[in-house]
């Protein structure tokens, strides 16, 4: 995901000497074909620093991508995976490495191997600050840093969305992916934008109070400075020595304690308990002012054990989580292994707690390190070895405690990155608080004769921590320790909700433009198509260009509309109808207007005009409509029988609406008598009469295109000449006139009756009886002449049942059908229609009707 | 769970041709708006997001023709459209005339719908022809709710369309609350069916 939009990464988890490093490479070709396809984008090493999370939104959801947030230092990382057993394998492996690396023993990995990968990558390819941990003295240097380093990251996640990677889009993968995560991520990298921060005063007290009953006030160590603090942190050690502490778990002193801690809370500030955990002797109690109760969510509480075995609670650590607006804040209190000389079991203690502490409520369990602010208290246990016990305690004496702390072991193994890595410890300016004759204020008597140590200890990781003060409480002598507390002014992100809800806006707004925007867009160069002049017959053509003006590539359809049974009216034809166009090409499309014998008629009678709207749809975006207009000029061809036999002029001489008014009523009005048949069908048949009875192939040889238009002409316009073309062009146009009509010469009504007539000759004169008048002279007349043809077989060649066939599909034309008819009718069954209907003429070409021409 | 959004809406604008209903999405949509007049040949759609009452609702708003000729098949674009607004132009007197013939047009093609009527131009109170009087009260007749806006200086179109959005939820919810008080008889019929049943055994 960058910034808005998808664009592909390749993901590898690399393992050298047992540390993970996650690759992000581009890739020039998707998927990648060879390795130089692949360059290296960002190294993550899988360190403290790297946490990998499940989108929560995408693991429910089956079938949908899974989105993973990885995060690495300041760098937020989202990551759409192709859901399958390859990914979870792969984010599998990703969180052992995780493991592998919280359960490592030893100073961190310094990932040096990594430079021989990042010698040709620019500085911030990989987080700044990895390959050198600076430590707590450094502080305030490598929090400038990683400051640097935040800023360059968040503008160049910033910029992603104005280099919107158009290519891939080009490719036809969809550009926003589930807006759920898009904005979640979004609004995580504009987190700075909607929260400020609030400084809140952190009290972190510790104390190993040696199995005592709570017998003093806890004011002086609780409540001792002027203000009150808004979050108190306690964690007790040793709360109660007993077996049964021990074994059951279970003591009177939680009770007790708990009640001496609310009794010695600061009195100018009322809390409320966050949360209490105990294991054995370790307690912590965390308050806030009632204030913050509101903001405070996720409330979670842990123990580890680590003591017998590695697994009882004599030993270990209790840790309180929860989110106060929107940092995260952990506590853990530990107790970690006694005795002098051993430190690395102290730090095994350390480590086995940060492996094993688990918040289980949250998916994937939140650990220790996935929390913003860490404080961690406790009686650590760490000693003052390689000092002699007397010089340490005169130094302490002379509060010149500078040498004896080089001696400290926590020091020593937190130098050496053995322990507490990242962790901050503040300027120890008190006595050691261990050990003690318990009610006084000397060193422990005891034969051991053991150094005073520091043992009680506050440290913390986080950004945004300041420790106010860090010191030990020796009024308080009921224990062998001395309570320890720490006074921190931490940074706390709250979140401004005006400011959350306009900027949430503002990301969605975002979102929605950008959806928007990868609309289908096209420009069609003209939307009203006008045609010249059109005939019959005579076909016209025109561009029209669809250009993809969007961002994504386009497929288009011309669409039906209404009820209407294709996408455009008979005369138009659309090529190509669809299509697909990538951004920034286009396609033409041909228009052609072509009126035949099919369309000729509706146009004739006014049923319809030349003039359409067409659909163009663009899939998942618009409608464009574009209009077809023209003029149709009228034809004799089309016309009906019954009209044609009123108009005794050439039809193009009368005017428009004569001739739709012959077309449509039923009861002619005329002053004038009709002709028997159209003067246009008596014109052509003279014409072959006169010529062609001798012709071979006639009706068979189709005519000329150009001569039938030249035909079509002499017909509608009238000429003194006489009538141009040659035979075989005068028949077609003959044949194509009694083909254009909207019915044909036997009316669709009859079709059916005459075709079970066929076999009958008594029967087809009958029909052919009750024709109507004019129809029955058209039909009779071409017989007359179709006999007449037949009767020069020898040089024409003709023969009646060629003529019949052809003829048999003319006067009998088929009715028009839906297509459900069309496919279900069998070609057999249509051939058996065809001689039928030849049969049904046959009559008429062999049989002598002059008595019927008669009337008789 | 969370989802993109809870609620997906469809909003129709339609009036007659050049009365600004391009100008209304464009504003709404992406918050822009082009002084050039560029008549919609066909039907077009942009979304948006809006939260009302912590509820997220996604709108296809459809843009169609003005234009007569094209009024046959704008109309099939109505069907599924859970609320319509009618767009008249206050400085056009027919366009205003025109509204009953578009409202009879709604009639024609939805069911149930949401409606809103829009005086747009609502910028220059010199060339104002349409009082808002008149309009309050054949909207107040024709039980609609009015707004005058104007895409231009961005007046009251956020607004207008929030108002169209809240109504749509509103009958929606209604919707719900009626089927599930339905639901709730029938299954009291059913008990009672259950209850007959035992007794006839």
């Amino acid at each position: 995901m960058q910034g808005w939009v998808r664009a592909s990464r390749v993901l590898a988890l690399v393992e050298h000497d047992g540390h993970h490093v996650l690759f992000v490479f581009l890739s020039s070709r998707v998927p990648p074909q060879t390795f130089s396809d692949l360059t290296i984008e960002r190294l993550l090493p899988i360190d403290a620093d790297f946490r990998c999370e499940i989108d929560p939104d995408s693991k429910h959801q089956d079938g949908v991508d899974v989105y993973v947030n990885i995060s690495s230092r300041k760098l937020k990382l989202l990551f759409e995976l192709v859901p399958g057993v390859k990914t979870s394998n792969f984010v599998g492996e990703i969180f052992r490495a995780i493991e592998v690396f919280t359960k490592r023993r030893g100073p961190p990995p310094d990932f040096h191997w990594l430079q021989k990968y990042t010698g040709n990558m620019s500085r911030d390819m990989l987080p700044e600050s990895s390959l050198a941990e600076v430590e707590s003295e450094a502080l305030q240097q490598s929090e400038e840093q990683q400051d640097d380093s935040l800023s360059s990251t968040l503008l160049d996640l910033e910029c992603a969305d104005i280099t919107v990677p158009r290519q891939s889009i080009a490719k036809g993968t969809t550009p926003i992916a589930a807006r759920e995560s898009v904005i979640r991520y979004q609004m995580a990298m504009k987190e700075h934008h909607y929260t400020y921060t609030q400084v809140l005063r952190i009290f972190i007290g510790t104390w190993n109070v040696n199995g005592q009953p709570p017998t003093v006030s806890l004011h002086d160590w609780l409540a001792g400075d002027p203000e009150p603090p808004d979050i108190y942190a306690i964690g007790f050690q040793e709360l109660d020595l007993s077996k049964e502490a021990f074994l059951f778990n279970d003591t009177p002193r939680e009770e007790e304690w708990q009640a001496a801690v609310i009794n010695s809370l600061h009195p100018k500030a009322r809390y409320r308990k966050v949360s209490l955990v105990r294991l054995v002797g370790m307690m912590l109690l965390v308050f806030v002012q009632e204030q913050h109760v509101a903001y405070v969510r996720g409330i979670a509480y842990e123990t580890v054990g680590t003591g017998i075995m590695g697994k009882m609670g004599n030993k270990g650590g209790v840790a309180v989580r929860f989110d106060l607006h929107s940092t995260s804040l952990c506590f853990v209190n530990s107790h970690l292994a006694a005795h002098v000389e051993e430190f690395e079991r102290r730090n095994q203690d350390f480590h086995d707690i940060c492996s094993r502490m688990s918040f289980t409520r949250f998916l994937p369990p939140k650990g220790i390190k996935d929390h913003d602010h860490i404080y961690w208290l406790g009686d650590l246990n760490y000693r003052i070895t390689e000092l002699d016990p007397k010089l340490v305690k005169e130094c302490i004496e002379q509060a010149n405690y500078q040498p004896v702390l080089e001696c400290d072991q926590l020091r020593q193994q937190h130098k050496q990155q053995t322990v507490f890595v990242g962790y901050k410890e503040g300027i120890i300016n008190f006595r050691p608080t261990y050990k003690y004759d318990p009610g006084t204020d000397t060193w422990d008597s005891s034969e051991k004769n053991r150094a005073p140590a520091w043992c009680d200890r506050v440290l913390w990781k986080g950004e945004g921590i300041e420790q106010v003060s860090y010191r030990s409480h020796p009024e308080l002598k009921i224990s062998d320790h001395k309570p320890v507390s720490a006074l921190f002014d931490s940074q706390i992100r709250v979140i401004d909700a005006v400011k959350y809800r306009r900027i949430h806006e503002e990301v969605m707004k975002k979102l929605d433009k950008l959806e928007n925007e990868f609309l289908p867009q096209v420009m069609v160069d003209n939307t009203e198509v006008v045609f010249d002049t059109l005939r019959f017959l005579e076909s016209q053509c025109k561009d029209l260009i669809i250009a993809n003006t969007g961002q994504v590539p386009v497929t288009f359809e011309f669409i039906k509309k209404l009820d209407d049974s294709s996408y455009c009216k008979d005369w138009l034809n659309i090529e190509p109808f669809a299509g697909f166009i990538m951004p920034g090409e286009k396609c033409d499309i041909k228009l052609e207007v072509f009126v035949d014998k099919k369309s000729a008629f509706k146009l004739n009678s006014g049923e319809d005009k030349l003039y359409d709207i067409l659909v163009l749809h663009l899939e998942g975006g618009k409608d464009i409509f574009i209009t077809v207009t023209g003029t149709y000029e009228r034809s004799c061809f089309g016309s009906s029988i019954e009209a044609l036999v009123y108009i005794s002029v050439p039809v193009r001489e009368i005017p428009v609406g004569r001739l739709m008014e012959l077309e449509n009523s039923k009861e002619i009005s005329s002053t004038q008598d009709p002709y028997p048949i159209p003067k246009e069908i008596w014109f052509l048949v003279d014409h072959l009469y006169r010529h062609g009875l001798k012709q071979p192939h006639l009706f068979e040889q189709p005519g000329l295109h150009s001569e039938l238009l030249q035909i079509r002409n002499w017909l509608d316009q009238g000429s003194p000449d006489p009538l141009p073309g040659c035979v075989h062009s005068v028949a077609e146009a003959l044949l194509l006139l009694l083909e254009s009509t909207a019915e044909p010469i036997v009316p669709y009504n009859l079709h059916n009756i005459c075709l079970n007539a066929s076999s009958n000759y008594i029967q087809c004169k009958q029909i052919i009886m009750q024709l109507p008048e004019h129809r029955k002279n058209v039909f009779l007349y071409l017989c007359a002449f179709l006999q007449e043809v037949l009767s020069h077989t020898n040089e024409n060649g003709l023969d009646a049942k060629t003529v019949a066939t052809l003829f048999g599909t003319i006067f009998l034309r088929d009715p028009p059908r839906s297509r459900g008819d069309l496919t279900s009718r069998v070609r057999t069954n249509q051939q058996a229609l065809d001689r039928k209907k030849a049969n049904f003429v046959y009559h008429f070409l062999v049989n002598d009707q002059s008595d019927f021409i008669l009337g008789r | 769970m969370a989802r993109e959004y809870d609620h997906l809406f469809k909003l129709l604008i339609i009036g007659d041709s050049g009365v600004g209903k391009s100008s209304l999405l464009l504003r709404f949509a992406d918050n822009t708006f082009s002084g050039s007049y560029i008549t919609t040949i066909g039907v077009d759609f942009k979304i948006r997001t809006v939260e009302i009452d912590g509820e997220r609702v996604k709108l296809q708003i459809w843009d169609t023709a003005g234009q007569e000729r094209f009024r046959t098949i704008t109309s099939t674009y109505y069907r599924g459209t859970h609320g319509v607004i009618i767009v008249y132009d206050v400085t056009s007197g027919d366009s205003f005339a025109n509204v009953k013939r578009w409202l009879h047009e709604i009639e024609q093609n939805c069911d149930v719908v949401n409606k809103i009527l829009v005086g747009n131009k609502n910028d220059a109170p010199d060339r104002k022809v349409v009082l808002t009087e008149d309009a309050q009260r054949f909207a107040s007749q024709m039980n609609v709710q009015l707004f005058e806006t104007s895409a231009k200086d961005n007046i009251n179109v956020e607004e207008m369309f929030m108002a169209i959005t809240r109504q749509v939820l509103r009958t929606k919810k209604e919707r719900k609350e009626r089927q599930a008080i339905h639901s709730n008889e029938t299954v009291n019929l059913r008990k009672s069916n259950k209850q007959s049943k035992k007794k006839c055994c």
